[in-house]
């Protein structure tokens, strides 16, 4: 059996891949024998052609097509290109679209967090109460805790750098935003010592993750896009 | 109808058993009917702190299953009319029984009895899912350690996520004066984590360790846990009782006191 020409259904058409290593004169020979194989098979269909595994000129693509006219009944369409570095730069808009998206739009959650719990949101939260030990908030967006955070709070995790963390009491036990994770000091604070309880905001900067109390600056220095 | 309330902490070694034998105990002394039910299958030991262990014939495994009637495993307290032990199976373990089962189970003890009480296994398989199937409200024990409070604020989440919403706290072993040091935590501190409604709170006491090895519940005796305990099942069946902090810091400065007194 001869592998050089593979012919692939999709929902949409078909995918005709190529040995990238075959004369091209010697692959239309190919091609055409595999169409006139499946011609049956294929039937008058209405689809769309895309060509894998080999680069081709539009000369190239032009001598394929008339092939395929000529040995079957099918009905190309259009040809939909499948350039990889193309592919990369629409994942790469969507994704910061959607990084966007997620740390302008948010949501609320009434309730305490508890050890084992674990909350996970596409966009950016805020926590009306308590995020005890043991639970642990991730969001694609930023987090707000109207409460106590002292548990685990991940910020911007599909990479957004410019991702939040704030509560009005900060005791987190390990906080990251985009890839960066900050742990809280080994030596814990003296049980039931409350000295001081200020909102304060986690962010990050250079590479590095800072807790401050939420002043002025530290408002005026929040990205939202 | 009767009430079902389980008791539970998530932790070991807090004081499950020992509240359950109390509260039951205390609960009865008030006229209510009570029966306590062992979930803890295959680590019996509800019924030794009651000290009922030498009349086990039927346990809660051959309820389920059908091996007798419910009235031949629950055993009558010699001390309280009003006071009945299910005991649980020591030979068999927690998979031997589904939570629809204890469902129905507490379902048919609720037509007879004012307050069913599940004395939970520690833990959160099994054992624990069978405990809290049929309960109405839940006693979460804890002792003022990390340890036991983060289990008891897991705990907390599972009891909401199963749709418990009724809890209350009792913090037990509480050491006034390691407190007053700021070496341990007080009530309010454990109330402040795990955000629920404080229904007593017990001191560490001597007493305790000697009624359980004794097979006597020491509620409402004069011992300071035996009123925490009785205070407890005041506020169980409803009543407003005072706070109990002032009582023990009072009580514990009486008892030290009086020791000075001896020496």
């Amino acid at each position: 059996m001869n592998n050089s020409v593979i012919i692939k259904g999709t929902k949409s058409g078909i995918i005709l891949l190529l040995d990238p290593s075959l004369d091209f004169a010697e692959l239309k020979g190919k091609i055409a024998d595999k169409f006139q194989a499946s011609t049956g098979f294929l039937g008058d269909a209405v689809m769309a052609l895309s060509f894998e595994g080999r680069k081709l000129s539009d000369q190239e693509q032009r001598e394929i097509l008339d092939i395929i006219y000529e040995t079957t009944d099918l009905n190309i369409v259009c040809i939909v290109e499948t350039d990889e570095r193309k592919e990369a730069v629409m994942e790469k808009c969507l994704n910061e679209r959607l990084m966007e998206l997620s740390a302008n739009t948010g949501q609320f959650y009434k309730g305490n967090l508890r050890s084992g719990q674990v909350l996970e949101v596409e966009t950016s939260i805020i926590i009306l109460g308590d995020v005890n030990p043991g639970a642990k908030v991730v969001s694609k967006g930023n987090i707000i805790v109207l409460g106590t955070l002292k548990g685990n709070a991940y910020a911007g995790v599909s990479g957004n750098i410019h991702a939040f963390v704030l509560a009005i009491d900060m005791e987190p036990v390990q906080i990251k935003i985009s890839d960066v994770i900050a742990r809280c000091p080994d030596r814990p604070k003296k049980a039931g010592k409350h000295a001081e309880r200020n909102p304060q905001i986690a962010y990050l900067e250079n590479g590095n993750l800072y807790i401050e109390p939420l002043s002025r600056d530290a408002i005026n220095d929040i990205k939202l896009f | 109808m009767g009430e079902v309330i389980v008791i539970t902490s998530g932790k070991g070694g807090v004081g499950k058993t020992t509240t359950t034998a109390n509260v039951g105990t205390g609960l009865a002394k008030l006229d209510k009917k009570v029966v306590l039910i062992d979930t803890d299958i295959g680590l019996r030991n509800l019924d030794v702190v009651l000290g009922l262990e030498n009349r086990i014939v039927y346990n809660l495994v051959d309820v389920i299953e059908g091996n007798c009637r419910i009235k031949q495993a629950i055993i009558k307290d010699k001390r309280y009319p009003n006071l009945y032990l299910l005991p649980s199976a020591q030979t068999r373990d927690k998979t031997s029984v589904t939570p629809e089962q204890m469902k129905k189970l507490a379902d048919e003890l609720r037509e007879e009895f004012d307050y069913i009480l599940m004395d939970c296994p520690a833990g959160i398989e099994q054992g624990f899912k069978n405990a809290i199937a049929g309960a109405d409200s839940a006693l979460v024990v804890t002792t003022p350690e990390v340890s036991a409070v983060r289990d008891a604020d897991r705990i907390i989440g599972l009891l909401e996520a199963n749709d418990l919403k009724n809890t209350h706290l009792i913090v037990n072993r509480l050491r006034q004066d390691m407190v007053k040091k700021g070496d341990m935590m007080s009530a309010d501190d454990v109330v402040e984590i795990l955000a629920i409604d404080l229904i007593g709170v017990v001191p560490d006491d001597e007493n305790v360790v000697i009624s359980t090895n004794q097979g006597e519940p020491l509620v409402g005796n004069d011992t300071l846990a035996g009123q925490a305990y009785m205070n407890i099942c005041h506020r169980v069946i409803g009543e407003e009782v005072p706070l109990l902090d002032l009582n023990i810091k009072g009580g514990f400065m009486s008892r030290l006191t009086s020791m000075f007194k001896k020496y």
